[in-house]
C-alpha cells in the first residue's frame, strides 16, 4: 500500500500535509503498462485491485500492492464495463458480445465462475447491487436486465428504450435503477414493482450529425452519489462533426427527486472536443470527470457542485477511457488509450526526497 | 483478351447472346411483341444495375472481411452465413442469411485514400481522365430507347458533385438524374393554370430556340439542356412513381427511415424500367467512434437492402439485375485514439451479386491482420470490367462513338473471370 503516514514538509513559512486531499494538486504517482489500448476500468471497493478492459479479448487485473498483473481470458469480444463485489473477491465483466462473466479475484489464473448470456448484441454496462446479490446490465437489444448472482438467473427484464442502452446504475436504496440510451432517453425502473417508474430527459447528451446522417450520444459512464440525491452521466453534447470526433464532452448531474438536470460540467477550454468517459462523486463534495480529447490527449476535471467552472483541470498524457476513485479517496485510477493504467493522487506532491515509498517500479513492471 | 472483334457498331458493345435478348426486349416497347407473358419474360431479360454506395468508406473489418480477436479486429464477432465457410461481420445478420445470393471481393487495392479520387476510380474504372461512370455506360448501352425513365437515377439524401452527371463523352442524356430522397425532382409539375396545349407550344418554342442557338455553337451546349428537358418529361409521365405511398407491409419490412424508403423507391424504379439505380447510404466516414457508427449505420442498411434483394429475387429480376455494394475505399485496420478507423484503399472489400455473377464466392484474401492483400489483388479497373461483362457488355471493346476510339474499360485491367457466371 501507498504509505498513509502524514508526511509533512516543514519550512520557515508553511507546513504541508501530504495526505490532505487537495484536488488542485493532483499528480501522477504510478503507471501500469499494457500493450493494448485500454477501454474501461474499475477498482475494487477494498482498494486491492484495478481491472481494465482493452482493445482485445482479455481483462487485465492488477494487484495494487504488488503491481502484479493477471490476465482474465474468456470473452470473445472487447470488454466494455467492469464492476467488483463490495469485498473485492468477485469481478463482473461485460463485453460487446453480450456476455457477463463472473470471476474470483483470489484465483491465480481466474476462470469464469459463471457466464451469463445477457444480451443480444453488446452488453454495454454492468453494475452490482448495493447488497451484492444482483447485477444490472444493459445492452444493444434495448433491454435492461437484472440477474440473481447466486444462480445467474434473470430477475427482471425491462423494455422501453428505443435505442441502444449505454449505461445503468443502481440507486443506493437498492430498489431502483436508472438507465440511459443513445438518444438520452433515461428511464427509472422500480425493482419492487418491476415497472418503469418515470422517464427523464437527457437529450442534451445526444446529437444528430447532419452531414453524416447519424446519431451520437449515450452515457459513457453513470454513477449515483452515495447519498442517492443525484446521479451523474458522462458523455457528449453539441455534435458538430462526430465522425471526426468533434463534439463537446459533458457531464450532467440529475436530481433524483425531480428527475431534472441540475448542472452541466463542461471543458474550461472550448477547444477541447471529445467524450467524457468517466465521472465520480468525491466524498469531499466535488465531482471528478475524465475526458478523451479528439487529439488523443486527456483531461481530468474537478468541479464543485455550486460553482460554474471547474476549480481545476489537469491535462493527461493520453485520452482517458475510464475513471475510478480508490478506497482511500485520495487516489484516482484512469484507463488510458495508450495502454497505461495510471494512478493519480489528489494531494500535494511531496518533494522527491520525502516522497512516500510508492512501489512504482513494481507497478511499472506489472 | 478482347472479345467480339470486328462486330457491327451495336454488337460492338454487347455480347451476342445479350444483344439478341436486348433487341427483342427493345421490340416490346414498339409493340411488336404483344403477349403479356412474352413481355414480362423479355422485361426480365433486360439487364439493369443496382448500385448501393456506402458513402464515406465502409469498414471491411466491420462488414465483409472481419478479423475478430486479432490486433485490429475491433469488438465485433464474425458470424456464419448461408454459404458454408463464409463468415461476415455480425453487423450484417440479414445479409448473412442471403450470402448464397452474393459474392465478396476481399482483395481490392486501389492505392487511393482520398474520397473524391476513390469514388471516381470506383465509378469509372480509371484513375484519371474523363470517362463515364458505370451507370452512364449502362444507360447508354442497356437502356431501351423507349424507356419511360431516365437511364441512370441516383437516390441520395444530399448532393455529391459529379461532373456531367458521370456521363463524360456519352452525353448528358446518360448522366445521372439525382433524386433528393424519395421526392420527385423540383419543378416537375407543369405550372398551375398552364394548359397542355400552351405547354406544348412553349416546348416547341424552346426547341426552335435551341436549333437556332445550335446552328452557331457547339452541339454539346444544347444537348445537356435538351437532355434535362427530356428527363423531366419522362419523369412527368411517370410521376405516379413518386405519388405512391408505401404500403404498411412494405414499411414494416423496409423500415420507415430514409434508407428504407430509398430502397423501396429503387425497387419501384427497377420494376419500371430504370436501367441503373444508385442508392447512396451516407455515414461511414468514421474517423471517430467507428464501432458505434458502424453498428448504427450497418444496422440501418442490412435489413432494407435484404428486403430489396428478396423482392428482386421474388419478382424474377435478380437474374437480370447486377447488384454492387461498394464504397470509395475501406478503413484502416489500425484503430486510432478516437476509436476511429481512417481512410484505407490498400486492402478492402465489396459485395456483388445478381446478373452474371457467380454467387456464394469469395475472391481474394487479406492477411491475418487485414493490412495487405495476399491473394488475387484487384483494383477498380478490374471491377469495372467485371460489372460490364456481368451485364453482357464487352468491356474490352471501344465505346460506340463515331470517329473516336475510346476503350470502355481500362485496357490495362481485365474482368475477374472467376466471379462471372
Amino acid at each position: 500500500m501507498i504509505q498513509e503516514n502524514v508526511e509533512k514538509e516543514k519550512s520557515e513559512e508553511t507546513v504541508v500535509d501530504f495526505n490532505a486531499i487537495d484536488a488542485s494538486q493532483t499528480h501522477q504517482i504510478a503507471e501500469f503498462k499494457y500493450d493494448v489500448p485500454l477501454t474501461t476500468l474499475r477498482t475494487d471497493p477494498t482498494g486491492r485491485f484495478a481491472a481494465a478492459g482493452a482493445e482485445d479479448l482479455a481483462v487485465q487485473l492488477w494487484d495494487l500492492d504488488s503491481g502484479q498483473r493477471r490476465t482474465l481470458n474468456a470473452h470473445k469480444s472487447w470488454v466494455r464495463s467492469i464492476d467488483f463485489s463490495s469485498d473485492g473477491n468477485r469481478i463482473f465483466t461485460a463485453c460487446w458480445g453480450g456476455n457477463i462473466n463472473v470471476w474470483d479475484t483470489g484465483q491465480d489464473q481466474p476462470t469464469p465462475l459463471l457466464t451469463i448470456q445477457a444480451h443480444r448484441g453488446a452488453a454495454r454496462f454492468v453494475r452490482v447491487s448495493p447488497d451484492g446479490t444482483q447485477l444490472a446490465t444493459c445492452g444493444n437489444d434495448l433491454l435492461v436486465k437484472v440477474w440473481n448472482l447466486a444462480d445467474g438467473k434473470k430477475v427482471h427484464e425491462f423494455c422501453g428504450h428505443e435505442r441502444h442502452v449505454y449505461g445503468v446504475d443502481f440507486h443506493p436504496d437498492g430498489d431502483h435503477l436508472v438507465s440511459q440510451d443513445l438518444m438520452g432517453g433515461t428511464n427509472v425502473w422500480d425493482l419492487k414493482s418491476g415497472k418503469r417508474q418515470r422517464t427523464v430527459d437527457a437529450s442534451v447528451m445526444t446529437g444528430y450529425d447532419n452531414k453524416f446522417a447519424a446519431d451520437m450520444g449515450g452515457a459513457r459512464d453513470i454513477q449515483f452519489k452515495p447519498d442517492g440525491r443525484q446521479w451523474a452521466s458522462a458523455g457528449i453534447t453539441k455534435v458538430t462533426n462526430s465522425f471526426a470526433g468533434i463534439q463537446d464532452p459533458i457531464i450532467v448531474l440529475f436530481d433524483w427527486e425531480t428527475g431534472k438536470e441540475v448542472k452541466q460540467l463542461k471543458a474550461t477550454d472550448d477547444n477541447v472536443k471529445g467524450i467524457a468517459w468517466g465521472v465520480r462523486f468525491h466524498p469531499d463534495n466535488f465531482i471528478i470527470g475524465a475526458i478523451a480529447d479528439r487529439t488523443g490527449k486527456g483531461e481530468l476535471w474537478f468541479y464543485k457542485p455550486d460553482e460554474e467552472k471547474a476549480f481545476h483541470t489537469m491535462k493527461l498524457p493520453s485520452a482517458a477511457r475510464g475513471l475510478d476513485l480508490l478506497a482511500d479517496n485520495r487516489r484516482l485510477a484512469v484507463a488510458h488509450a495508450d495502454g497505461h493504467l495510471r494512478l493519480y493522487r489528489m494531494t500535494a506532491k511531496p518533494p522527491a526526497a520525502e516522497a512516500p515509498a510508492e512501489k512504482t517500479e513494481a507497478e511499472k513492471t506489472g | 483478351m478482347r472479345r467480339n472483334q470486328g462486330c457491327n457498331p451495336i454488337e460492338h458493345v454487347m455480347a451476342r447472346r445479350q444483344f439478341l435478348a436486348g433487341s427483342a426486349a427493345g421490340a416490346v416497347g414498339l409493340g411488336v411483341l404483344a403477349t403479356p407473358t412474352q413481355a414480362v419474360h423479355l422485361k426480365h431479360q433486360q439487364k439493369r444495375i443496382l448500385q448501393i454506395f456506402l458513402q464515406g468508406g465502409v469498414s471491411q473489418l466491420e462488414s465483409w472481411d472481419p478479423k475478430p480477436g486479432t490486433v485490429h479486429g475491433g469488438p465485433f464477432q464474425a458470424i456464419p452465413t448461408s454459404v458454408p465457410g463464409i463468415h461476415i461481420s455480425e453487423l450484417l445478420p440479414h445479409i448473412a442469411q442471403r450470402m448464397h445470393l452474393l459474392s465478396i471481393v476481399r482483395s481490392i487495392n486501389i492505392k487511393i485514400n482520398d474520397h473524391e479520387l476513390g469514388r471516381q476510380f470506383m465509378e469509372k474504372g480509371r484513375r484519371v481522365g474523363e470517362f463515364p461512370y458505370v451507370g452512364a455506360v449502362a444507360s447508354k448501352y442497356l437502356a431501351r430507347p423507349d424507356s419511360e425513365l431516365p437511364g441512370y437515377i441516383h437516390i441520395s439524401s444530399r448532393g455529391l458533385t459529379d461532373a456531367a452527371g458521370g456521363a463524360a463523352f456519352l452525353g448528358a442524356k446518360h448522366g445521372q438524374l439525382k433524386l433528393e430522397g424519395v421526392k420527385p425532382p423540383s419543378n416537375l409539375e407543369v405550372p398551375t393554370g398552364l394548359e397542355a396545349t400552351v405547354d406544348a407550344g412553349r416546348d416547341q418554342l424552346r426547341l426552335q430556340f435551341n436549333r437556332r442557338f445550335g446552328e452557331r455553337r457547339s452541339k454539346a451546349l444544347t444537348e445537356a439542356y435538351d437532355a434535362s428537358f427530356q428527363q423531366a418529361a419522362k419523369l412527368m409521365s411517370r410521376k405516379a412513381i413518386f405519388d405512391g405511398t408505401a404500403s404498411k407491409k412494405d414499411l414494416e419490412r423496409y423500415g420507415t427511415h430514409d434508407f428504407g424508403r430509398y430502397c423501396l423507391l429503387a425497387r419501384t424504379l427497377l420494376e419500371n424500367d430504370a436501367t441503373c439505380v444508385k442508392v447512396t447510404h451516407h455515414g461511414y466516414d468514421s474517423h471517430a467512434e467507428n464501432f458505434n457508427f458502424h453498428l448504427e449505420q450497418l444496422g440501418e442498411f442490412d435489413k432494407p437492402f435484404c428486403m430489396l434483394l428478396d423482392d428482386l429475387k421474388d419478382r424474377g429480376l435478380l437474374e437480370s439485375t447486377l447488384i454492387v455494394i461498394h464504397s470509395e475505399f475501406g478503413r484502416t485496420p489500425k484503430i486510432n485514439v478516437r476509436y476511429g478507423r481512417d481512410h484505407w484503399g490498400t486492402a478492402w472489400s465489396i459485395a456483388i451479386g445478381g446478373c452474371g455473377i457467380q454467387p456464394g464466392a469469395v475472391i481474394g484474401k487479406t492477411n491475418d491482420t487485414g493490412t495487405e492483400v495476399t491473394e488475387r489483388e484487384v483494383d477498380a479497373g478490374h471491377l469495372f470490367h467485371t460489372y460490364l461483362q456481368a451485364v453482357g457488355l464487352d468491356s474490352s471493346t471501344d465505346h460506340d462513338l463515331s470517329g473516336r476510339s475510346i476503350p470502355m474499360g481500362d485496357p490495362a485491367a481485365q474482368p475477374i473471370k472467376e466471379l462471372l457466371a
